[in-house]
């Protein structure tokens, strides 16, 4: 329901720009332990329109939030007080940004905004009152005895500190009202709490002034728990509340502003783009469905092949436009590792810096969904596990600022994002026991190459709960990394040099929904296999090039030996082309392994457009090597193959 | 707002609550609540797609949606039969999922009023676990069909059957 | 040496505090029968504290310290109230006395009273 509303998604909106504003304002300063007038002030408007915009569509946390920390500013703002610890007070707005964040994000899906910051608040307003110079004490007074009347006389105490305090209560209450209060205060004494802008000395001398003062303690308090209970037992004082040494506008401006842009951009809803991308790619279709209609077949239309090629042209042409629409600059999920590093730096005393290159890659930003959270795991394994810390770097000669470098660049079809560090890098014989200790150590060590001994961290089962540490993995360690990546069809790969670091790359396909396919066919069944993965396809020409070993069936090319997968025993299918000499070989390779595919023969090249696997089949769950189906142009439903499902399943051994 | 938008769909569900779709399989009549049915379509020719239950014939192009159809018969233990003219596939819909039902024929919409429902006996030779409740009618009585357990129970039964067709 | 100023319509009393003050040091400056006397004297001999009687003829305690104290805001007024005159004393603190003392008081009481508010 609430996707539809326009009120709350445009908050929804400002209020994300607003606190990535924020949080990377924070970000660049906090550096210079200095605030600029500019930042005070940007600060400040920030949390006011956060304030108001939050009143108004009644999340009263974020706005009260929000507000606690509009007052901290505008006192820095007016006051411009000295020595302000612009470290705490960075970590300060950072907290409150996250709750917002975390709020945001709730109410984005749909679920209640019931988080609490009562505790955040607390700190905003007690960082305020230390920056004020204010104190909180309490005070416990007793009268000479017989002097009668003990309340009225704690009445003058009161009246004594009214003028000069923030905030008076007292125990007990109705001193004034009633006359058996001056009991409770022979026998108990008279409990004064005030908050103000004065020393323990100076408040001594005050309260020596009370007339017939027998004795009292006076006490500084160092939190204000006291005080608020205090307080819940109170209502305000006799007079109206103190003098507050400023006003805060008391009008609540809710216009919401635009974020001012230095381009001509536009915002889009994404679900429009959705749609536009869709009947793109139901053009797409129907246009092949038209030039590749079997009634044309045999048929020598010269007039209508022109058309037809010019029709191609405007329709390939609109499809490259909607791709770029959807496209994203990598930039901003770039930005956020500024705060991971940050954050992660700092609580495990480590020193990094990060590096960024290519951030105006572009990418669909169905793309940049499924790469935020991977990107951030790998991030927080290189500064957890890769970066030493500082002593160590320095003990072994490298600059003791560890670095962090994330890259992204365009590689034909695919994206590709690296993670590097110049850590301690994968050590080999770590990886190997541990392995073997969970068990997911298949191969003797001997016979495994580098790169496979490395790839053995992608393993499910290899992260134990041993190695998890607050930040990287919890128990699930980088086979989950893996899983979303290859959930949007790319693959994640890491290199190593012992001692200097280690790189981890993830590629991923530039698109989602439409790639360059080979259709195929096995029996009834349609099938595509994306362009990438084709290396080459034959038909046979000797039975001679066939070897069979162990009952595994292999082919020959050029000396080399090739893995057999019959696709019509794989999937069990029916078709009269069993026998290798009547179909087509297609070799196909993925990561550097090779198998070659005997199907009954090819259809031909095909822009496809992918669709995913329909949800009810997704949930039986038994389907093997298929990562999405497609429509043909004439009709029929193609099912995508996942090379790399197939090659999995076939024991390489070299 | 958000109130007001929510008693609306309320009111609407509300006034299909009762409404059932009829099909029936041999002589049996079953019956399916209306609001998850999309629409009834002939027979169109069936994708096949491999690795998946007996009673998963395939996927369909319907208009570019691609659906998964399911003959009910299978599923419910019956004889399968030949399609014919009068084969008809239900699409349903249930949390975004979408399952063609492909079943002898359909009949019509009737109004099912809850007083008129019972639980299916409890101790049956051919229990059928996809029946939550037999409605009474002037003409007899409607199986009345699980919907949820239909789109969804394939989670437990595919680990059965994942454990037989791998290897 | 403090000037002090007694408003009290009970002779005795002003016997009695007279004695009591100049045992201890302190100038009798002047000594008024009622509230408006009082506010005169003030006017006359600017004590620098005053006792305040609160039931007198004319005008009571209340209202004379309610006058001194528009005439002199910084007018330091010891109120000397008799058992039952809570209320009264509330208001006169209220309104602006300094403190109050409840008869019978003792001398002690009185003298650390008188310090305590000349002190400030």
């Amino acid at each position: 329901m609430s996707q539809n509303d326009p009120m709350l998604e445009s908050y929804i909106f400002e209020e994300t720009q607003l606190t990535d504003q924020l949080e990377n304002l924070i970000l660049q300063n906090e550096n210079s332990n200095n605030y600029s007038s500019e930042v005070i002030n940007e600060i400040f408007r920030i949390m006011h329109t956060i304030k108001g915009s939050s009143a108004m569509m009644l999340f009263n946390n974020i706005s009260t939030l929000a507000h606690s920390v509009e007052d901290l500013f505008y006192f820095i703002r007016e006051q411009k007080p000295k020595d302000v610890d612009f470290s705490s007070l960075s970590d300060l707005i950072l907290e409150s940004v996250d709750f917002i964040k975390v709020e945001l994000q709730k109410i984005k899906s749909g679920d209640n905004a019931d988080g609490i910051c009562d505790e955040i608040i607390e700190e905003n307003k007690n960082f305020l009152l230390k920056l004020k110079g204010e104190n909180a004490y309490k005070a416990v007074i007793f009268f000479e005895d017989d002097c009668e009347m003990e309340n009225l006389r704690a009445y003058s105490v009161v009246k004594n500190f009214d003028e000069l305090a923030n905030e008076i209560y007292y125990i007990p209450e109705d001193i004034i009202e009633d006359d058996d209060t001056g009991k409770i205060i022979k026998e108990h004494g008279f409990q004064l709490f005030v908050k103000i802008n004065k020393s323990y000395e100076e408040i001594e001398k005050i309260l020596n002034q009370t007339i017939l003062l027998k004795e009292f303690t006076l006490t500084h308090l160092d939190s204000y728990e006291e005080f608020e209970q205090a307080r819940k037992q109170n209502k305000p004082t006799l007079t109206e509340n103190p003098i507050e040494k400023f006003q805060i506008e008391k009008k609540e401006n809710v216009r919401i502003e635009n974020i001012p842009t230095a381009q001509n951009i536009i915002s889009v809803n994404v679900h429009k783009l959705d749609q536009l991308m869709d009947l793109v790619g139901e053009m797409v279709i129907a246009e092949a469905m038209v030039l590749q209609n079997p009634d044309l077949n045999g048929l020598k239309l010269d007039n209508f092949e022109n058309s037809a090629s010019q029709l191609h042209k405007v329709t390939s042409e609109l499809q490259d436009l909607v791709m770029s629409i959807r496209m994203v600059p990598i930039s901003n999920t770039f930005q956020k590792m500024h705060r991971i590093v940050r954050d992660m730096s700092k609580q495990l005393n480590k020193e990094v810096q990060l590096k960024l290159i290519g951030e105006d890659t572009e990418v669909d930003k169905n793309v940049i969904e499924h790469i935020s959270d991977p990107l951030m795991h790998l991030v927080r394994n290189s500064i957890d596990h890769g970066i030493e810390l500082p002593a160590e770097r320095e003990n072994n000669g490298k600059n003791k600022i560890g670095v962090v470098t994330i890259e992204a660049k365009n590689s034909g079809n695919d994206v590709t994002v690296s993670v590097e560090d110049d850590g301690q890098g994968l050590n080999k014989e770590k990886i190997l026991k541990k392995a073997k200790k969970n068990g997911i150590l298949k191969k003797s060590p001997e016979e495994m190459t580098d790169k496979e001994i490395y790839n053995l961290v992608f393993m499910p089962g290899f992260s134990t709960n041993e190695n998890v540490t607050e930040f990287s993995g919890r128990g699930v360690g980088m086979d989950v990394v893996v899983k979303n990546i290859e959930a949007i069809g790319g693959s994640v790969s890491i290199s190593s040099v012992e001692g200097k670091g280690s790189t981890t790359t993830i590629k991923i396909p530039l698109t989602l929904a439409i790639i360059d396919g080979m259709n195929i066919k096995v029996g009834d069944t349609y099938f595509t296999i994306p362009l990438t993965v084709i290396r080459e396809s034959f038909r046979l020409i000797e039975m001679d090039s066939i070897i069979n070993i162990n009952g595994n069936e292999m082919v020959m090319v050029r000396g080399e030996c090739y893995p057999i997968i019959r696709i019509h025993e794989f999937y069990g299918l029916d078709t009269k082309i069993t026998d290798f000499k009547d179909g087509i070989f297609i070799m196909i390779e993925k990561d550097e392994k090779y198998i070659c595919i005997f199907v009954d023969e090819l259809l031909g090249q095909q822009e496809v457009v992918v669709k995913s696997i329909p949800n009810y089949i997704k949930n039986i769950g038994t389907i093997r090597a298929i990562t999405g189906c497609t429509l043909l142009g004439d009709g029929n439903i193609s099912l995508i193959l996942d090379a790399g499902w197939l090659i999995s399943t076939v024991n390489i051994s070299n | 707002m958000a109130n007001i938008i929510a008693n609306e769909v309320l009111e609407e569900e509300d006034t299909q609550k009762d409404n059932f779709l009829t099909f029936t399989l041999d002589s049996e009549v079953y019956g399916i609540e209306i609001k998850y049915v999309m629409e009834i379509i002939g027979m169109q020719s069936i994708s096949k797609v491999p690795d998946l239950p007996e009673y998963v014939k395939g996927i369909i192009n319907l208009r570019g949606k691609i659906i998964p159809v399911m003959d009910v018969r299978i599923k419910f233990n019956k004889e399968p039969k030949e399609y014919n003219d009068r084969t008809s596939t239900i699409i349903v819909e249930m949390n975004d999922i979408f399952v063609g039902l492909i079943i002898d024929s359909v009949s019509e919409v009737i109004i099912i009023p809850e007083s008129e429902i019972v639980a299916p006996p409890e101790f049956s030779v051919n229990k059928n676990k996809y029946i939550c409740g037999i409605g009474k009618t002037g003409e007899g009585v409607i199986l009345l069909v699980n919907c949820n357990k239909l789109l969804n129970e394939e989670e437990t039964n595919a680990l059965d059957n994942a454990g037989d067709k791998l290897l | 040496m403090a000037k002090v100023l007694i408003i009290d319509d009970a002779s005795f009393i002003r016997c009695t505090l007279k004695a009591m003050l100049e045992r201890n040091g302190y100038e009798v400056a002047g000594e008024a029968v009622d509230g408006i006397d009082g506010i005169l004297k003030y006017k006359q001999c600017s004590p620098d504290i005053v006792t305040m009687d609160i039931s007198m003829p004319k005008m009571n305690g209340l209202d004379s310290l309610k006058e001194i104290i528009k005439y002199d805001p910084n007018a330091k007024i010891i109120m000397l109230s008799a058992m039952g005159q809570e209320l009264m004393v509330k208001n006169a603190v209220i309104n602006g006395a300094k403190t109050f003392i409840v008869k019978p008081f003792k001398e002690e009481m009185l003298m650390k009273t008188l310090t305590k508010v000349l002190s400030v």
